[in-house]
């Protein structure tokens, strides 16, 4: 009983460690599918709100912009705080353009020391992440659902 | 039972920052010395209002609200909600999306086992328990990343089936993941539930019949560990756990070690489940139907087998009015195992057994409760 302890323990002794140095020596651990930050295309958002009004942590709102959209007549688009943002993806799923689609990118949105950072207006939105990324959820996720829903016997 | 308060008598509290407290909940205990004579539980340290939260957003909204009512185990949550919900809608899921939902939720068994041993094997001070149970959660909760899209919160089962398509190269990463934490789970047995410090510890602790275990509402793996071999997958045969073939873990003596062998049989079992779900499952076909957000009239209740025991999920709906069709649930109410687990069972325990200072929190750690689940 002794000894096969002190060899089992002896197993893990010399084992790796799990935890991640994040952020400072390692970045996080993302995969083809994780959800993090937003990428807004401003050319193809029509400002329909339909992603402010699938939000359950109001975290969207409008913002007015200055410039030539002529997809979008009222010129609003949607700015997230990031502080309040769950990372649900509601807002992907309910855009009917693909301008909204999320990417694995979990950097300096996230980690900060001042919370008046993490307000991303759509100009913010729209400029890509630094570092590397891949876009992870887009309306391309989603095959065409067959129709129609078959009932329950 | 009086309990006769005197000099020797006194009421002290243990939580909620005390390390000895399950988390966000405190308990009032009135002591005789070393020995506990009495226990209340004192909630409301995590009250977020979920339930009239819910009444005021749409089903998709109120679907990634849900996980958070226990952050431990959200998939079981969202399973039972999504149950209600199909059940108003009238709709049956698609063949594939009952197989990777059982999968998911299996995992997420897994992974909240996993986490009550860092609670249950802190107290007895085995602390080496509680880091290779976090490294095997670890791998899984990496898993639920690459399916899901996230480590905690998932938002992966839905009204209709799943939110998205499984990867190409699911069954052989997930043939890899169980493989590891299998040899974690077999280490952390040999390691950790038969040693003999932490069976003296654990036996004869806690002793809860079986006659009683049912009359206070207990459920899961407390009310299996008295003995009674009540399952709600084998019972209600939800989703794919119809087709497949598995065994209900249960205790004999109904203590604190038969409780903590029922949670590590049932991990074994999980992965029993997992492996013959992957086998069975359909690679292609649809795994989801899109459903209209405004809510049709009626009734619907979910029951599912969370890790702890009894998740319910009721949801009511009001037939629409002349003006509009509801877009909200009238009335949203969810049960949670741990209210039972935390007051009833724990305070019959107290009161018939002599249960010292230094044993309630290996007490507490054999009910597995989660605080917030309480709370809501």
């Amino acid at each position: 009983m002794v000894l096969s302890a002190i060899l089992l323990g002896f197993k893990y002794l010399f084992k790796r460690p799990y935890t991640r140095m994040y952020p400072y020596k390692e970045k996080a651990y993302t995969t083809s599918k994780t959800r993090a930050r937003h990428i807004l295309y401003l050319d193809r958002c029509i400002g329909c709100r339909a992603c402010q009004f699938a939000c359950p942590a109001d975290a969207i709102k409008m913002y007015v912009l200055e410039g030539d959209y002529p997809k979008n007549r009222k010129k609003i688009f949607p700015g997230i705080d990031y502080s309040r943002c769950t990372y649900c993806g509601l807002c992907v799923e309910a855009c009917p353009v693909n301008a909204l689609v999320m990417t694995n990118y979990t950097m300096e949105h996230l980690i900060t020391e001042d919370k008046s950072t993490t307000l991303y207006t759509p100009e913010m939105l729209s400029v890509p992440p630094k570092g590397e990324y891949i876009v992870t959820l887009s309306k391309d996720t989603w095959k065409k659902p067959p129709s129609p829903i078959p009932k329950k016997k | 039972m009086v309990i006769r308060m005197s000099k020797r008598v006194i009421s002290i509290f243990l939580g909620p920052q005390h390390p000895g407290a399950p988390g966000n909940v405190a308990f009032k205990l009135l002591v005789d010395g070393e020995r506990v004579l009495d226990i209340e539980l004192v909630p409301g340290f995590l009250h977020r209002g979920f339930e009239k939260m819910m009444e005021y957003r749409r089903w998709d909204m109120d679907l990634v609200m849900s996980a958070r009512i226990c952050v431990e185990d959200p998939d079981h949550v969202e399973l039972a909600f999504t149950h209600a919900l199909e059940q108003i809608y009238g709709i049956e899921p698609p063949e594939k999306a009952k197989y990777v939902r059982i999968v998911v939720a299996e995992f997420s068994r897994l992974a909240s086992h996993l986490l009550w041993m860092m609670h249950f094997a802190g107290p007895i001070a085995a602390r080496y328990a509680t880091s290779w149970a976090i490294a095997a959660r670890e791998e899984i909760l990496k898993w639920f990343d690459y399916v899901t899209g996230h480590r905690i919160y998932h938002h992966y089962i839905f009204p209709g089936g799943i939110r998205w398509d499984i990867p190409s190269d699911f069954k052989e990463r997930t043939l890899k993941v169980l493989k590891h934490i299998e040899s974690l789970i077999r280490d952390l047995e040999k390691g950790f539930f038969k040693h003999p410090i932490f069976v003296k510890r654990a036996r004869d602790l806690g002793r809860l019949k079986p006659a009683d275990a049912i009359r206070l509402g207990a459920t899961g793996p407390v009310l299996r560990g008295s003995g009674v071999k009540h399952d709600l997958r084998k019972l209600l045969k939800y989703d794919a756990y119809g087709e497949i073939d598995f065994e209900i873990a249960h205790g004999e003596y109904g203590d604190s070690y038969d409780r903590a062998m029922v949670r590590l049989k049932e991990m074994y079992i999980s992965m029993e489940i997992i492996k013959q779900a992957i086998s069975k499952m359909p690679i292609d076909g649809p795994y989801r139907w899109r459903l209209q957000p405004a809510i049709p009239a009626g009734e619907g209740i979910g029951r599912v087998e969370s890790a702890r025991g009894e998740f319910i999920a009721h949801i009511i709906n009001k037939p629409p009015n002349k003006f509009s069709k509801p877009l909200t649930p009238y009335r949203v109410k969810f049960r949670g195992p741990t209210m039972a687990h935390l007051t009833t069972v724990l305070k019959h325990i107290v009161r018939n057994e002599e249960i010292t200072v230094a044993d309630l929190p290996v007490l507490i750690g054999s009910l597995d409760p989660c605080p917030p689940d309480i709370d809501r």
